[in-house]
């Protein structure tokens, strides 16, 4: 149990290290610096050309002028002693910006994840109950379809209908800018109303796969020797379904949904863009256009950290609901 | 009073167009506290009947006929209709494997689960009830709280038990419970199984290829073959004298019916899907007629015991029927020697029957009149029930060959083997030269001899002991024998050549299904490959019966004396002197 647990804490640490090498390296192989910004990101914003003297005094500022494993031994070191570094666009401590950020994309991964497990599990019960029924072959068909559409697409295609025609929903940001609350409900309220395109269009990206998940453990497990025994008990449909089906069918469904969280802090970018949301990914985003070095970097590892913690709770969790696996 | 009785049942599995018939109409009663056997080869159909007792088969199963339990037809009724019978009335242990209990919910609460729902306990109550089921199964109660994977297969076995037994159902089906078990908890859930029996007085069901098993707890029995019903009654009649061919097959290949005999399991496979028009059984049937590949016999009573047995032939036949036979040889000195007095036999067909007893009782001569060589002074012969014929039967297929003890004088030394071999054909005129020679390279394959013209024109004079006296057995076997009589055929070998040349023997006949008298002196040969056995004292049979009864309890003195006489064991009784 010991030398397991020594080898795991080995293993994490040597994970980490190659996330960490790449994170800092990879950055550094695109074109350009973050001083030679020749491209305007939004059209009409003023493109600003350093002078030769002043490249060269931001360069020795941000440590940039020494041998680049150097710099990677510097950025360890400092990492080391909880310093991420400070972003040369924001002017202030990697930390501090995405600790501004990185609550607004875990709230919408984690609605859109609640959402589309518990949507795609039930609609995944109900076209296993209806196998081979045509219910089950037009649902099946309607989301493999569905699933077909690029997130960021539909986030479009919501943002016209909702924001643009019906005004239903705000354009951009995560609360309404300068509001004044009455209460914490009508704080929520408020940031609920923002959260909601960006979490169904993340949920839809992630229902089919839910869905097909479900409906086909779903499947197989009533073919087992043990769902007969339950049925032979005359314990009822109901019974058999929700205590010995759907216990068993939902141990892969955890697992997918427990990494699928950490993908999808990643993968939120797109739908992040599209409704111009102030999460993590805009922020990454920015950062890799203004080659914010020190802002990638941070970014990159919060989210390497959060899917390393994903795939640990999954295991945990899993031990849990499953006896077979040994703690 | 009959608790359950099945009409006419049939389950059809329907996969991709093609049907397979699981059950194909079978009719039973059982009564009140009577213990019922279903036996069979794996894909019999036997657990189709206990899933469809529970409506317990899958959507893709057309079933017809009816399940009748107290009185009230329940297999057309709905799923949720059949909730109220299941468990509380009928309760079943399913067959053993490791996903037959659910792997995530621990052992107890699977236990408690139908309590709860059918008794409508509290979770208190249950749970006292399950302990009190566990220590009666033989299980610590603290194993309760266990996933099914921690237990082992016995135990898995065991809660499985205890979860039928926990509504006490009136009727009990076992499918397969000890398969999976070593031997001591095999016995000790048999004995588990006849205790419970006698204290709740449930009626059960017990279904199982394990014969040994089925036999030592049911009262009656049904031997099954392919989705039919081939052969039903007592327990102890159909185990001691099976009538139906492939019940008989079956219990020759169970090891713990004939310890000392090697096994040899029934020839062929069962049919799988296709149809067959006559009787399932008729392709790996020896005896069959034209009347059995054309149509399916029916379940007829035969005897007044409750035996039914689904045979146009009314099940096994006598293949030779020999009433008071009578032989006395002339001396010179005026004296007479009576070496044959008044014996009867019968040989049934595709059985093994050795005739035994001390040189001199008589057993040669027997052979020879049998066989035709020979007349009898008085008394009758029936072949296929037909007197035998003053030409005898050995001139003609599907008749009676022998076969000698001395290859020596039995094969002609200045005879080719292929000439040795084509002899018979030769005499009696069949086929032309060609295919005589086909004939003689087939049977010389079915000896395990060389079938290349070098060996062909080799003489017999040129062989070895064991080469020639396979030699005279492929001169029998080309005229493909009903019953074979070997006379003593190993007496002249040495133990290893006798060895290979007696299981050849006995693999013939397995596969091609002839009857065999082998006559011999050496009683454990005998054993090894006898069905039945007749023991020779002085020209009269003296006891007759299944090999392992008279060998291992003989009933006549002579016999005993011949039993002890046995020097075999040697190592041991010289340890213990």
């Amino acid at each position: 149990m010991k030398k397991d647990r020594n080898s795991f804490i080995f293993r994490f640490l040597l994970t980490l290290l190659v996330i960490l090498a790449i994170n800092f390296f990879l950055p550094r192989m695109m074109p350009g610096d973050p001083f030679s910004t020749t491209s305007a990101d939004v059209a009409g914003d003023e493109i600003i050309v350093m002078t030769e003297e002043q490249r060269e005094y931001y360069i020795g500022y941000y440590g940039m002028d020494k041998p680049q494993y150097e710099q990677f031994f510097i950025y360890l070191k400092n990492l080391a002693a909880g310093d991420l570094g400070k972003s040369i666009s924001y002017k202030m401590p990697v930390w501090s910006v995405i600790k501004i950020h990185l609550p607004w994309t875990i709230l919408i991964v984690l609605c859109a994840t609640a959402l589309s497990t518990f949507i795609g599990v039930i609609f995944g019960t109900i076209s296993a109950k209806n196998r081979k029924k045509s219910s089950d072959r037009f649902m099946m068909a309607g989301m493999i379809a569905f699933a077909e559409i690029p997130s960021f697409l539909l986030g479009l295609i919501l943002l016209l209908i909702f924001c643009v025609y019906l005004r239903m929903f705000p354009l951009a940001g995560a609360v309404t800018p300068f509001a004044v609350y009455g209460g914490v409900l009508d704080q929520a309220w408020d940031i609920m109303y923002h959260a909601f395109l960006p979490v169904v269009t993340l949920s839809f990206a992630q229902l089919t796969g839910v869905y097909l998940l479900t409906r086909n453990t779903l499947i197989t497990v009533t073919s087992k020797d043990y769902i007969r025994t339950a049925r032979g008990k005359g314990l009822g449909e109901k019974i058999v379904w929700n205590r010995h089906a759907l216990r068993n069918a939902l141990l892969p469904v955890v697992t997918r949904t427990g990494f699928m969280i950490g993908m999808m802090m990643g993968g939120a970018v797109l739908v992040e863009s599209v409704f111009s949301y102030p999460g993590i990914g805009m922020t990454l985003r920015a950062a890799v256009v203004g080659r914010d070095y020190p802002l990638i970097q941070g970014i990159l590892l919060v989210l390497a950290v959060s899917i390393l913690v994903c795939n640990l709770t999954v295991d945990k969790v899993y031990q849990m609901l499953d006896p077979r696996v040994s703690v | 009073m009959t608790i359950l009785s099945i009409e006419d049942l049939k389950c059809h599995y329907v996969t991709d167009g093609s049907v397979v018939k699981a059950v194909d109409g079978i009719s039973f009663d059982i009564y009140e506290g009577e213990i019922f056997g279903i036996v069979g080869e794996s894909g019999s159909g036997k657990t189709t009947i206990a899933l469809e007792i529970m409506g317990l088969l899958p959507e893709n199963v057309n079933i017809y006929g009816e399940v009748v339990y107290n009185g009230k037809t329940i297999s057309n009724l709905s799923g949720e209709e059949r909730d109220k019978f299941r468990w509380k009335d009928i309760a079943i242990v399913f067959q053993n494997g490791l996903e037959v209990l659910n792997p995530v919910i621990n052992v107890g609460r699977q236990v408690t689960e139908p309590m709860i729902k059918h008794l409508g306990l509290s979770h208190e109550e249950a749970e006292k009830r399950c302990m009190e089921l566990f220590e009666m199964t033989g299980l610590d109660s603290s194993w309760m709280s266990s996933y099914p994977h921690q237990l082992s297969g016995g135990m898995r076995q065991r809660a499985l038990l205890a979860m039928a037994l926990s509504c006490s159902p009136k009727l009990l089906i076992l499918d397969e419970v000890t398969s999976a078990l070593d031997a001591f908890s095999r016995k000790e859930i048999r004995d588990l199984l006849l205790n419970l029996q006698k204290e709740c007085c449930y009626t059960m069901i017990v279904i199982s290829h394990d014969i040994t098993f089925v036999s030592s707890v049911a009262s009656k029995i049904a031997v099954m073959y392919m989705g039919k019903i081939v052969e039903t009654g007592p327990v102890r009649d159909v185990i001691t004298s099976p009538r139906h061919p492939y019940s008989r097959g079956l219990i020759h290949s169970t090891p713990d019916i004939f310890i000392y005999k090697d096994m040899w399991g029934i020839p062929g496979d069962g049919f799988m899907g296709g149809e067959i028009p006559g009787c399932p059984f008729s392709p790996r049937c020896t005896q069959k007629t034209d009347a059995c590949t054309k149509s399916a016999p029916l379940l007829c009573a035969c005897g007044n015991n409750g035996r039914k047995i689904a045979c146009h032939r009314g099940g096994i036949v006598s293949l030779l029927e020999a009433g008071d036979l009578k032989f006395c040889y002339q001396l010179p000195d005026k004296k007479s020697l009576q070496a044959v007095d008044g014996v009867s036999l019968d040989v049934k067909e595709g059985e093994v029957l050795a005739v035994v007893g001390q040189t001199g009782s008589g057993k040669s001569t027997l052979a020879h009149i049998l066989a035709g060589v020979m007349k009898p002074q008085s008394g009758e012969v029936y072949f296929m029930g037909e007197p035998l014929c003053p030409e005898g039967y050995g001139s003609r297929f599907n008749g009676i060959q022998i076969v000698f003890q001395d290859p020596f004088s039995s094969t002609s030394s200045r005879f080719t083997v292929l000439d040795a071999i084509k002899e018979p054909l030769d005499i009696n005129k069949i086929g032309t030269k060609d295919e005589r020679l086909n004939m003689v390279k087939d049977v010389l394959g079915l000896v395990r001899l060389s079938s290349e013209e070098s060996f062909l024109k080799k003489y017999c004079g040129e062989l070895s002991g064991g080469q020639r006296q396979r030699v005279a057995l492929a001169r029998a076997m080309i005229m493909r024998p009903k019953l074979l009589i070997a006379d003593e055929i190993t007496s002249a070998l040495d133990v290893s050549t006798s060895a290979n040349v007696l299981r050849l023997l006995k693999g013939l006949q397995n596969r091609r299904g002839f009857a065999m008298i082998y006559i011999s002196h050496d009683l454990t040969l005998t054993l090894k490959i006898a069905d039945r056995i007749a023991v020779m004292n002085s020209g009269k049979v003296v006891e007759t019966g299944n090999a392992h009864d008279v060998m291992l309890s003989p009933s006549d003195e002579y016999t005993q004396r011949l039993v002890g006489s046995r020097i075999g064991l040697c190592c041991h009784t010289h340890e213990a002197a």
